[in-house]
């Protein structure tokens, strides 16, 4: 089972991602509402996915990324963004965000780009 | 019932008010200190998550609001737009206008927003530093501001055991009362005892709904401990969640946590087999196990499947055997439900027999015991070399379950609905002597059925289920309780109401009679015996074994 | 009639041998001169033909007794369950348990009393047809070691000792021992 790491600073927003992955038989193994958790939690849980939130009350979603990819080149981060962020989008995903999810999102839409995420090598 | 729609809904009105108040305190500050690009961003970062959780959740209006905000704050801190007196106003009526709008999600009267504020808004977005626009006075329409604490309370589960406990004395009472009320006659009592009981049925259901919480909240645990178990077994496990949202009483899902961490340990440790010994039975190297909740009339079923080696009955027979608990004789004749039962049996999972082949004896009695202490069944089914179901039929609350009342010797017993399936009325004439016992028909399907005074009543050695010269008046009525998926009608002398009861357990010494399930107080005071349908069941099985072997 | 027993209150010295109506439990009548020899504070009933004494410590109340639920397929010794206070309590028969002729019935115009008893695990209640009487007696009354004791089985192992007062003889019982593993096990088949 996918083990993925959620990073959003809404309590809604994680909730309805962990639900729509964990339905689909995700493992949701942690929820960081902020930069800094985020960065302690992917090195602690070692997850097999991050899904990122671009806007975070103490860093900014790509400084997030830039310090996961730096410790842990492998990981695979997943940008989630709402509309309005195309700048920052784009250059996560020149620092190595494997694809990204523009909220509000759809259950299919997400499920669809996790597991592609995955796949990739 | 609170669906996940609803619970997202509160979620996502708990944090709009938390953003709504943020804002206003940021927003002073930033009066104060208009350059401070933290409080900028986080202002904007606010309304950003505002907007999208509306979206997502479809309140277009408040991410329609939020945007506006959102664009004029990233303005500012672009050094696009002042933040002059007249800019302020308008933001502040805009971040009013949110909390308005939230507070008023539920409410279908409400109007559309101000149209005026809505053309400022767009004014201060579109124009950017024109400083010839008008901004237009917007008509306050709420000028006493209300205060605003977050709808959602948290609540110790000990209080609301607490209100559970106090509704259930108050509820004998009121039984007690209506039916002083019915016989003394008196219309004025009448008025207050109808309206009492409406009420406490009422306070009722609210303290059983407020107990109530998504069964997701449990099974969400399940996915990293299956995990874990499997990689300490070197197991390939799939493990399939479904019905998150089915709501149980929290001590219910609490009592049941541990037998269900039990079940799924035992169907990982023993149930599923290594990846190589499947690919040997040409079953795929990873094992299939699925928890699944749904509702079933008025109870909650948890289905625990899994596609591993199953339970071998010529082994469970034989433990059977092994054990006294019957005859070789009478294990031959056993239905495979009914021995499968015996899993359940306290001590035969010690059956050392059992646990090298199968591995499912381990402390099956103790995830019976809990099931029952909470009016609950359990069911096994299993396939060897296919897999085994373990079903759990729970109670959705606690303290109160539907239950039919009637009279058998002049005692009171009830009968949970949980077990019942129907009620029937037949002539004695409609009742036949079949090997020993009596079978009726009922619906086109025989079901056997006993006169309850000859099982509980008459002294054991001269006990006859076949006559039934025993039976008093021409039409029985007889209740239809299920067990095992096995049907059994049973005759009482009087049968009264259904009525929701309050169950009390039985302390010790008696809590090891199987028979009762615990007991009720009556209106009129008196003590009414609860019936334990499987033990009943299985009281009459062996009971009628050993008049067979006789 | 229905009295509490007063519980945790320290025991003076007492004069031995008192037999009292349970309502009082005789302390008034204390006399400080006595050495302080330990007490035992009894309450006494009759069972059959013989006197029974239980500690006070065990015993949570006296009470006239209430109506019995007869529970069918319980043992003979079981009567039933009963409604003490909103606490549903079960009713147990000691002559049924010890196999004591009952006396012919005589109680006074039908009423019973039932001790409710306190026992580690589970509150029983046990009936008797007399008032039950408090009695106080030191401990050296008390014969622990009665020969016969030493005969019988281990499963009578409920009898505590034999106090003689008065000419009378009392079974002194330990109500925590009053239902053995094997009785519970009855109760559940």
């Amino acid at each position: 089972m996918k083990r993925i790491l959620i990073v959003d600073d809404s309590f809604y927003m994680r909730t309805m991602l962990k639900n729509m992955l964990t339905d689909a038989g995700y493992d949701v193994v942690g929820e960081a509402p902020n930069g800094q958790t985020a960065l302690e939690l992917t090195k602690e849980l070692v997850p097999d996915l991050v899904t990122l939130d671009v806007i975070l009350p103490d860093n900014t979603g790509l400084d997030v990324l830039k310090g996961i990819k730096a410790e842990q080149p492998d990981m695979k981060v997943v940008i989630v963004s709402a509309v309005g962020q195309e700048v920052i989008v784009n250059e996560a995903m020149e620092n190595g965000a494997l694809a990204y999810i523009v909220k509000p999102f759809s259950e299919e839409k997400v499920l669809e780009i996790v597991s592609q995420a995955l796949k990739e090598e | 019932m609170k669906s996940r729609e609803q619970e997202y809904k509160e979620i996502f009105i708990a944090e709009a008010l938390e953003y709504f108040d943020a804002l206003n305190r940021h927003i002073s500050d930033l009066e104060k200190r208009p350059q401070d690009d933290q409080l900028l961003a986080e202002i904007f970062r606010l309304l950003h998550n505002l907007k999208a959780n509306a979206k997502a959740i479809g309140y277009l209006r408040i991410s329609d609001v939020s945007h506006k905000l959102e664009t004029a704050f990233s303005l500012i801190r672009n050094r696009e737009l002042q933040f002059s007196d007249e800019v302020v106003t308008v933001l502040f009526e805009g971040v009013d206008l949110l909390g308005e709008l939230i507070h008023n999600i539920d409410n279908e009267n409400y109007g559309e927003p101000d149209p005026v504020l809505l053309r400022n808004l767009d004014i201060i977005v579109d124009n950017l530093s024109d400083s010839t626009i008008e901004l237009a006075k917007v008509r306050r329409y709420n000028t006493s501001k209300n205060l605003s604490l977050s709808e959602l309370v948290y609540i110790q589960i000990k209080k609301l055991d607490h209100l559970l406990n106090l509704v259930g004395e108050l509820v004998i009472d009121r039984d007690r009362i209506v039916s002083i009320s019915r016989e003394l006659e008196n219309d004025e009592l009448k008025v207050v005892s109808s309206h009492l009981n409406r009420i406490t049925e009422d306070l009722q259901y609210s303290i059983m709904d407020a107990r109530l919480v998504s069964i997701g909240s449990l099974f969400n645990k399940f996915p990293r401990i299956v995990r874990d178990i499997a990689t300490a077994e070197k197991k390939e496990v799939d493990l399939t969640l479904a019905g998150h949202d089915i709501q149980i009483d929290r001590n219910i899902l609490q009592i049941i946590t541990d037998s269900l961490l039990h079940l799924v340990r035992n169907a990982i440790t023993h149930g599923i087999e290594k990846p190589e010994q499947r690919i040997k039975k040409g079953k795929p190297a990873t094992g299939k196990l699925s928890l699944v909740a749904r509702n079933d009339r008025e109870n909650v079923q948890i289905q625990l499947t899994d596609d591993g080696r199953g339970i071998d009955l010529s082994q469970v027979r034989k433990a059977i055997v092994d054990r006294n608990l019957l005859s070789n004789a009478a294990v031959e004749h056993l239905p495979d439900t009914e021995a499968l039962s015996y899993l359940f049996e306290p001590g035969f999972s010690l059956a050392k027999e059992v646990t090298e082949f199968s591995g499912r004896g381990v402390g099956l009695d103790v995830v019976k015991n809990a099931v029952d202490s909470i009016g609950g069944r359990i069911r096994v089914d299993s396939k060897k070399g296919v897999g085994t179901t373990f079903t759990l039929q729970l109670p959705t609350s606690i303290a109160v379950k539907g239950a039919l009342l009637f009279e058998v010797d002049e005692i009171f017993y009830a009968i949970p609905l949980i077990h019942t399936e129907q009620v029937v009325a037949m002539e004695v004439s409609e009742l036949h002597e079949v090997g020993g016992v009596l079978v009726a028909d009922v619906l086109g399907e025989t079901i056997t059925v006993v006169y309850l005074h000859e099982l509980l009543n008459v002294k054991e050695q001269e006990i006859n289920f076949g006559d039934k010269t025993k039976l008093k008046g021409l039409v029985q009525n007889i209740i239809i309780v299920s067990y095992n998926n096995r049907k059994l009608g049973l005759i009482v002398d009087k049968l009264y109401r259904q009525q929701d009861i309050v169950v009390k357990p039985l302390n010790k010494p008696l809590d090891t009679i199987d028979l009762y399930g615990g007991v009720t107080l009556l209106g009129s005071g008196s003590v009414c015996l609860v019936l334990d349908v499987p033990a009943i069941t299985r009281y009459f099985i062996s009971k009628r074994q050993t008049i067979a072997a006789e | 009639m229905p009295t509490k027993k007063d519980k945790g209150q320290a025991t003076p010295a007492l004069p031995a041998d008192e037999l009292t109506p349970a309502t009082t439990n005789g302390k008034e009548e204390a006399d400080k001169g006595k050495v302080n020899e330990p007490l035992l504070h009894l309450i006494v009933f009759k069972l059959g033909a013989e006197y029974y004494g239980i500690k006070i410590e065990q015993v949570k109340e006296v009470t006239v007794t209430p109506a019995i639920t007869r529970m069918p397929r319980t043992p003979d010794f079981v009567k039933g369950v009963a409604n003490i206070r909103g606490d549903i309590i079960a009713i147990m028969d000691l002559e049924e348990r010890f196999r004591i002729r009952p006396e012919p019935a005589e109680s006074e115009n039908g009423v019973t009393y039932t001790l409710v008893i306190e026992a580690k695990e589970y509150s029983i209640g046990v009936v008797v047809r007399e008032v039950p009487q408090s009695l106080n007696l030191t401990v050296s009354k008390l014969d622990k070691t009665p020969s016969f004791l030493q005969d019988i089985a281990v499963q009578e192992n409920y009898i505590e000792g034999i106090a003689k007062v008065d000419n009378r003889l009392i079974i002194v019982l330990d109500m925590y021992k009053i239902l053995s593993g094997d009785e519970i096990r009855q109760l559940s088949s």
